[in-house]
């Protein structure tokens, strides 16, 4: 067996008050990609942080982390530095901030170069050409700004400067979670391909199962700052030899599983109608182009796509929060056109909105059950004591119980408060629920729990529902029809199962390939060419 | 899947959940603050309890004599008590900054909602603030002065105009940030009504900059006015008010020093309380929100 390259030995990191990591080892082997996975608050970015001396002041470090058989813990500045960048290098999850926006990249790719001792500029400016080249990007794109580059432009672009200096492991913190599934499938594809290349060891930070199934050799499950176990990727997807592993496991939602039983198309007028909707932003193309679609009650329509594909748009033409430039919105079967502020505001006593972000659609200074009570102080419903009663009764069913009426929004988890932004929703009983990307902000198992009890409550309450998410394996568990939108246009509908196993468009069929499976063996077998051929097909 | 919705459901209570504001004033430099503006409050309450001599009054055979038992800041050159004159003179300049600073605060944070609801009116509003914020205020203070003669008034009104743009700015900036946030969002897509949302959502969460922004102005206040008393624009002598002994000690500084470091005392302890106040509230607001 080889000697690994980065070997990390009984570490632990503290904070002031808390522990983040205890009594972490790892062994990197060079040439493999061992994966970290873990939910938030696992520890798993602190151990990557540890491992380059970048924690942040307060936190103490012991233990040992060995590169190349040196001792980095407790290493000063100046010979960190030397270790940074040039032996390991980092990549992280945003992009957009890894770049500074005022300088062309392919200067701050020489910068790198520069710090590592490449003195000629002739001599950068070759390097910085073949770096682009290696990561897909033009070089003649090196005198470009950031801002002149998509997402996964720029994350190739961070990896060419991760790559720069020619390092010898690679830490990659959530490298693609800010990017969507079909961005994802290439930045994936190009990780692999420069890992085999380069022989390079990588260190993967990352929550997603199907990214570790797609790339890692070996994975580590952490929790709670502990390492539970460190297995190889084949051995943990089919037997899991911790509880926690296998719970984590059976949370993520997979595309090939058979979701909601399908109900009968109701021949119902539908609660939510447009026809030929138009949606211009001033200055920019059309928001929304021509779409057509309804919801009918009862029914769950997932509505996916990418960002900027105009979903999020369409949930807000729904709750009468922007008008149409053309074409008709239909509410509960009145025309949103011309409605004068206080009928809008009638129709939309029938409508609930889940947001996406927990934290920030909860008014900090309000208790719990002050905002649940919300929606029936705004349409006066019942005496106070009945509003009361009501949110008691909203917080059983949303499984929180009455004792968490005085809380604050900040003395909950993220699950909990989106339990309670449910509550709220759906507090006037309504007709129609908005649910906006419910639970992208939260962790796969919190997910899990989550959309289960979204499934109960629209089974209990039978409210109509336009979901949207960008994670189609969320839709195929909630929804009975799918729609997918593309740059404002309706690319196709259908039903659940037929949308999402026999797309009609090829665009559809791209998205659902670039979902990465939570299966090593299935994923490795499916993965990138025919995504790439059928994407480059409708693009 | 039970051990996770377990994890889930672990209690992750916050055992001090006190407002903010309570939070600053009891700790540090907002205590100190407090006990400093206290004790001011507290002699100026107390003037007529506290003081020995009648701020008017002109004692026999006491010309500018030094600090002693009977006078502890000593006694002017009309043989005026000046420790006397100097807690009357807190009653007046803590009237006035009661009286204003509050006035210039409801006048501006309403200016402010209002700019925030409707774009022509924020137009207006900005420009006005711009052209009261263009004359410094002592010289306004003089202007003022020049049409409504010396006095509390044109004091109260300095103050007031100085106060005014900064409370609308602060509030119409708070306003348009907390308006974008998805719990408003949220009560808007419930149905709720602007009225609704300004009173439920958008004061409770501005309330915390607007009470930070009042101690800076209290002690900008307390500046402004002893700043207007000093050059004999504010509160007419023989009226006693912190800058105005200040004022008449200027000439007498050989004879009795204490005649110009009393009033002076009060007016630092002030400026600095109101001070410490608003940085420990800030403190408290910075600490409490993450």
């Amino acid at each position: 067996m080889t000697d690994p390259v980065l070997t990390i030995d009984g570490l632990s990191v503290r904070f002031p008050g808390a522990t983040a990591v205890e009594d972490v080892s790892l062994a990197l082997l060079p040439d493999e990609v061992l994966a970290v996975v873990g939910e938030s608050g696992s520890g798993k970015s602190v151990t990557a942080l540890a491992v380059l001396g970048l924690l942040p002041p307060g936190a103490t470090a012991t233990g040992s982390v060995a590169f190349d058989g040196q001792e980095l813990l407790g290493l000063d500045e100046e010979a960190l530095r030397r270790v940074r960048g040039a032996r390991i290098a980092l990549v992280f999850q945003e992009p957009s901030t890894a770049l500074n926006p005022v300088e062309r990249v392919g200067w701050q790719i020489g910068e790198v170069l520069r710090a590592h001792g490449v003195k000629s500029r002739q001599a950068r400016a070759e390097r910085v050409g073949e770096l682009l080249g290696q990561v897909g990007i033009p070089p003649e794109r090196a005198r470009d700004y950031p801002h002149q580059f998509s997402g996964g432009q720029k994350q190739r672009i961070v990896l060419a400067l991760a790559l720069a200096a020619d390092p010898d492991v690679l830490i990659a913190d959530e490298p693609t979670t800010a990017l969507d599934v079909t961005v994802q499938a290439e930045i994936l594809a190009l990780l692999r391909e420069l890992q085999r290349g380069r022989r390079l060891a990588v260190l993967l930070i990352t929550h997603n199962m199907g990214v570790v199934a797609d790339l890692a050799d070996r994975v580590a499950v952490m929790r709670d700052g502990r390492v539970l176990e460190t297995q190889d990727v084949r051995r943990l997807f089919a037997a899991p030899s911790t509880e926690y592993a296998r719970e984590l496991l059976a949370s993520v939602p997979r595309l090939g599983r058979q979701g909601r039983a399908v109900r009968p198309a109701t021949e119902a007028a539908p609660v939510f109608a447009v026809d030929d909707l138009v949606v211009d932003y001033p200055g920019r193309k059309a928001a929304l182009d021509r779409i057509t679609l309804a919801v009918t009650p009862g029914e769950v329509l997932g509505l996916v796509g990418e960002s900027g594909s105009g979903k999020t748009t369409l949930g807000r033409v729904a709750v009468g929060r922007l008008g149409a430039a053309s074409g008709t919105v239909r509410l509960f079967g009145t025309d949103l056109a011309g409605l004068g502020r206080r009928e809008l505001r009638a129709l939309r006593k029938r409508i609930g909105v889940v947001h996406q972000d927990p934290a920030a659609s909860l008014d900090p200074r309000r208790t719990v059950l002050e905002s649940i009570t919300e929606p029936l102080d705004v349409h006066r419903v019942g005496t106070p004591a009945t509003r009361v009663a009501r949110a008691e009764e909203l917080l059983e069913q949303v499984a929180l119980g009455r004792s968490y009426g005085s809380r604050l929004p900040r003395e909950l988890s993220g699950g909990q408060r989106q339990r309670v932004a449910l509550a709220r929703a759906l507090a006037l009983e309504p007709d129609l629920l908005l649910a906006d990307e419910p639970t992208s902000a939260l962790d796969v198992s919190v997910q899990a729990s989550v959309l289960e009890l979204f499934a109960e409550l629209q089974e209990a309450h039978g409210f109509a529902c336009l979901f949207i998410s960008h994670d189609l394996a969320v839709v195929n568990q909630v929804a009975d029809r799918v729609a997918v939108m593309r740059n404002g246009q309706l690319v196709e509908s259908g039903p659940t199962g037929e949308v999402l196993t026999r797309p009609s468009s090829a665009y559809t069929r791209a998205l659902v390939d670039s979902v990465p499976v939570p299966d090593p063996d299935e994923q490795r077998a499916r993965r990138l060419p025919t995504v790439l051929t059928s994407l480059k097909n409708t693009a | 899947m039970t051990e996770l919705k377990a994890q889930e459901a672990q209690v992750k209570a916050e055992p001090d959940r006190r407002p903010v504001r309570r939070n600053g004033l009891t700790h540090g430099r907002g205590l100190v603050g407090v006990v400093l503006i206290g004790v001011i409050v507290l002699l100026g309450v107390l003037a007529p309890l506290l003081a020995p001599f009648s701020p008017q009054e002109q004692i026999e055979g006491a010309n500018l004599l030094g600090p002693s038992g009977t006078h502890p800041f000593g006694t002017d050159e009309v043989n005026r008590d000046v420790f006397s004159r100097v807690l009357y003179g807190i009653r007046i300049d803590l009237f006035i900054c009661l009286i204003a600073v509050p006035a210039g605060a409801l006048l501006g944070g309403l200016i402010g909602l209002v700019a925030s609801q409707t774009g022509i009116a924020d137009v207006f509003a900005q420009r006005a603030f711009d052209v009261v914020l263009a004359f410094p205020p002592i010289i306004l203070g003089i202007g003022i002065a020049a049409i409504t003669g010396t006095g509390v008034l044109p004091v109260v009104c300095v103050v007031i105009g100085a106060e005014l743009p900064l409370f609308g700015r602060l509030v119409r900036t708070a306003t348009l940030k907390v308006r974008e946030l998805p719990y408003v969002d949220a009560a808007e897509s419930m149905g709720a009504s602007r009225a609704w949302v300004l009173r439920k959502h958008i004061v409770p969460n501005i309330l915390d900059s607007v009470i930070v922004q009042l101690a800076l102005s209290a002690s900008g206040a307390v500046f402004i006015l002893s700043a207007m008393n000093f050059l004999g624009i504010g509160v007419k002598p023989p009226e006693p008010s912190l800058g105005g002994v200040l004022a008449d000690a200027m000439a007498q500084l050989g004879s009795n020093t204490m005649y110009a470091v009393g009033p002076l005392l009060v007016i630092v302890v002030l400026v600095l309380g109101f001070q410490l106040i608003a940085q420990g509230l800030l403190a408290a607001r910075r600490g409490g929100a993450s």
